[in-house]
């Protein structure tokens, strides 16, 4: 890995993410925005959420320490009712009277019993302790200085909150001041306080003045309850107000009740499950309630878990504040709460989003799918399918974008057809031009072989032609002196043809040679071949030969020079019929050219027909096969043709005859090159 | 139109046995026939003797059969001239009849033939008188 890659990672992402298909790309970019909004709705929601079930939880929370309230200040009332009625005892004047300590502690102490007092005691009138219903024997100390005393001895019925000295609990019953008692239990957030231990009480108690049967004041019945490790009220407050209702295992609800800051009663529970007495209020709260004197409500932390809380002081009767009264729900059922709602809330926005990736899956398809098609449609094109067509599914832009395509896809197939016909016709014209272009060549080359073969001829013809004059003339006057029945006569005779004959070879070569000025007139061609072949029939070789004629005569006039046509085609149907010794059909065909521009002349025989090797050879000037041949015959025939523009064809098959084809332009071209020169 | 006085033919060919066969061909008692083997000669002997048919061959060195028959015409000579020639062409026998000349005859030709040309010539200078 390299070093530097601090911002590598993220480009190469940008552009990884620009590179990816486009739906995915849209799918992601979704996401993105989903996820974005998901987790900020989430967040805030959390938050009011919490806020709100906070809120609530606080505000039940007031509600159950009114509640608890409620139940400590009935507690109180009990105790005065009880006291109150107590003091009614007719047993207690009677005391005062006759005395009878035994009896009369006795019948105390069952009515302390039966209504559930720790202490229940009696002074007389100066405030002095008469009667205690626990320890009978102890009496005569001054209670006068206790405030409810000297108010009870005011004939009232005060009933409070008060701390008891341990002295006093020991005066009342050692076992008070034990169950008093608490060393202090380590707590990590209490305040720092001196001492290690309580030993003083905490008394719900009541007082209520004695009389005589004349209502005359004779003393005060004091009876309390020791808060210390009493869990009546504590645990009634909770069945009251949460009725025992638990979560998961734990009560959620509890109650304390504090002796300055210190649990004496209460139903907190601590690790081992044993209730939380002995150990301390948070700094926070101490100084809210305790110092300021003010309720507190909200988040804190208990012995060893988060509740949900309020506080408020316990006052003595003179309004000093002697301890606290707690009420408490545990906070992560809350937090539970919350996080069921808010898990509740996000599963809904998941199932949401995953539905809503759905549709754009779905969506995005008709988006992509056309454009996919396109994509396709362009390899299939690329690949030369010019025909392939898009399918357009909809009017939108897509749509269009495919129309578009097909439209443009057609001009290319359009483009392409154009492109692919002009280069056929490109192709044909190039063929059309090598063919000119050959047939030129090779009429070129005869053309080339006649010209020389035509300067040699000329000056050989007037060479030869002299001599041959002399020779002519001499054998025939020769002839003519000797009688029918001369000796001499048939080498004479001889001679003179042969020399006819040599003069025939040498007006051939001429005739051959020289170019006379075309004679051009308008003709009809089938009027020259009638005529050719009257002046042909007497002729020994055409006459055991069929002729058959097919000319057409709605053929044109045509200008040419009428004798040179007459001479080819005296050529060609001597040739053939010197190619059918033995007989055979002669066929004179004429016609107009397929596209009319040019009169057809064929002359076709069943004769000898021509070997493959001799077709080359056919009208080169002196091919010959024939004995009394000149070979010139086709040579002059193809010159004069090619003057005039025109071809000549031959197709031929051995042992079945040969076919002359000749064709004249009726718009007469100048021939590319002249075979021979005029001479003069 | 009577047959005492015979005809005088002069027959001009550079190649002597042509002269010599053509005048065997023509060799008659009515005929009297001279030979001349150049135009220069022919013209000379045209002035001595003022021939009926003069017989010219197209092809001679020196003075042509063209320029002879242009030469015997200038000279208002009352010959009939047949041209012949060893290499006969459409357009030299155009030309020489344009300048006058009888007839225009290729050559090898057999005896009748030259006999027929020549009575016609002579006829046609009979008439012409
Ligand atoms: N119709 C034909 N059938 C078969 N062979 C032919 C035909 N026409 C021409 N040929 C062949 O072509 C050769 C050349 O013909 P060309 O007319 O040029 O000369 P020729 O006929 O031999 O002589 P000439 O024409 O002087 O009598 C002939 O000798 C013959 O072999
Ligand atoms: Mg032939």
């Amino acid at each position: 890995m390299l070093a530097d890659y601090s911002d590598m990672p993220s480009r190469s992402l940008i552009r990884r993410f620009f590179d990816l298909p486009l739906r995915r790309k849209l799918i992601l970019s979704f996401l993105a925005v989903i996820s974005f909004g998901g987790i900020i709705t989430l967040v805030i929601g959390t938050r009011i959420e919490h806020r709100t079930i906070f809120s609530l939880a606080e505000s039940k929370v007031r509600n159950d320490l009114a509640a608890a309230w409620m139940v400590y200040n009935e507690k109180l009332n009990g105790i005065r009712d009880v006291v109150r009625l107590s003091a009614a005892r007719e047993f207690l004047p009677e005391f005062f009277r006759t005395g009878g300590r035994d009896e009369a502690a006795k019948r105390l102490d069952a009515i302390r019993r039966e209504y559930g007092l720790d202490i229940l005691t009696l002074t007389d009138a100066q405030g002095r302790v008469a009667l205690r219903a626990r320890r009978p024997e102890a009496f005569g100390e001054d209670r006068s200085g206790d405030l409810f005393v000297q108010r009870a001895l005011r004939k009232e019925t005060p009933a409070g909150t008060s701390i008891v000295p341990r002295t006093l609990l020991l005066e009342e019953a050692p076992d008070l001041a034990e169950r008093a008692y608490f060393q202090f239990v380590e707590t990590p957030k209490a305040a720092a306080r001196p001492g290690d231990h309580e030993e003083n009480g905490m008394l719900l108690q009541a007082t209520a003045p004695v009389m005589d049967g004349g209502g005359a004041l004779i003393g005060a019945l004091y009876g309390g309850v020791l808060i210390n490790r009493n869990y009546e009220i504590v645990d009634r407050v909770k069945d009251i107000v949460f009725r025992g209702e638990k979560y998961k295992g734990q009560d959620i609800g509890t109650v304390t009740i504090f002796q300055g800051d210190l649990r004496v009663s209460t139903n907190v529970l601590d690790a081992q499950g044993q209730r939380a007495v002995g150990t301390r209020v948070s700094r926070e709260v101490e100084r809210a309630v305790l110092v300021d004197g003010g309720r507190w409500v909200g988040p804190a932390f208990v012995v060893r878990e988060w509740h949900i809380t309020a506080y408020e002081p316990i006052k003595d009767i003179d309004g000093r504040i002697i301890g606290m009264l707690y009420v408490g729900t545990l906070e992560w059922p809350f937090l539970d709460l919350r996080n069921r709602v808010m898990a509740t809330f996000a599963g809904l926005a998941g199932l949401c989003a995953g539905f809503l990736l759905v549709l754009l899956w779905l969506a995005s398809a008709t988006i992509t799918r056309p454009l996919l098609n396109m994509v396709k449609a362009t390899d299939t094109i690329a690949k030369g399918d010019l025909n392939h067509r898009v399918e357009i599914g909809s009017h939108d832009e897509t749509g269009q974008l495919a129309a578009a395509f097909n439209r443009m896809t057609e001009s290319l197939a359009q483009a392409n057809e154009n492109l692919a016909q002009w280069g056929r016709m490109l192709e044909k014209r190039v063929e059309e031009r090598t063919r000119e272009l050959r047939e030129t060549q090779d009429a070129l080359v005869q053309s080339q072989k006649l010209a020389s073969l035509g300067k040699m001829a000329a000056g050989v013809a007037h060479e030869i032609n002299n001599p041959l004059t002399s020779i002519t003339i001499n054998a025939h006057l020769l002839l003519e002196d000797r009688g029918p029945d001369d000796a001499d006569r048939d080498a004479l005779t001889l001679i003179a043809e042969e020399t006819g004959r040599c003069a025939q070879i040498v007006k051939g070569l001429l005739e051959f040679a020289r170019q006379t000025p075309s004679e051009a007139s308008d003709a009809d061609i089938n009027d020259i071949v009638e005529r050719t072949i009257q002046l042909l029939d007497k002729q020994a070789s055409v006459r055991n030969v069929k002729i058959i004629k097919d000319l057409d005569k709605s053929l044109p006039l045509i200008v040419i020079d009428k004798n040179k046509i007459q001479q080819v085609v005296s050529n060609l149907v001597i040739n053939a019929c010197e190619a059918m010794p033995d007989g055979g059909t002669l066929t004179i065909v004429t016609s107009p050219s397929d596209d009319r521009r040019q009169i057809v002349l064929r002359v076709a025989d069943t004769g000898v027909g021509i070997p493959k090797a001799n077709m080359d050879l056919l009208f080169d000037p002196f091919f010959t096969t024939k004995s009394h041949g000149t070979g010139l015959g086709l040579a002059v025939s193809y010159g004069i043709v090619h003057q005039r523009g025109g071809t000549i064809d031959v197709e031929s098959e051995v042992g079945k005859g040969s076919t002359f084809t000749v064709k004249l332009p009726l718009e007469e071209t100048a021939p590319d090159k002249k075979p021979a020169k005029d001479q003069p | 139109m009577t047959e005492q006085t015979p005809k005088k033919i002069l027959v001009v060919d550079d190649e002597i046995n042509v002269c010599k066969s053509i005048r065997r061909a023509l060799m008659c008692d009515e005929y009297e026939i001279d030979m001349a083997t150049g135009g220069e000669e022919a013209l000379r002997k045209e002035a001595e003797k003022h021939y009926d048919v003069i017989l010219v061959d197209l092809m001679m060195p020196g003075l042509s059969g063209i320029d002879l028959l242009r030469s015997l015409k200038g000279q208002r000579s009352r010959a009939q001239i047949i041209m012949m020639t060893g290499y006969p062409s459409t357009k030299t026998s155009l030309h020489t009849m344009q300048l006058g000349a009888f007839d225009y005859l290729p050559k090898p030709f057999v005896p009748s033939e030259i006999r027929n040309v020549v009575i016609r010539a002579l006829e046609a200078g009979r008439a012409e008188e």
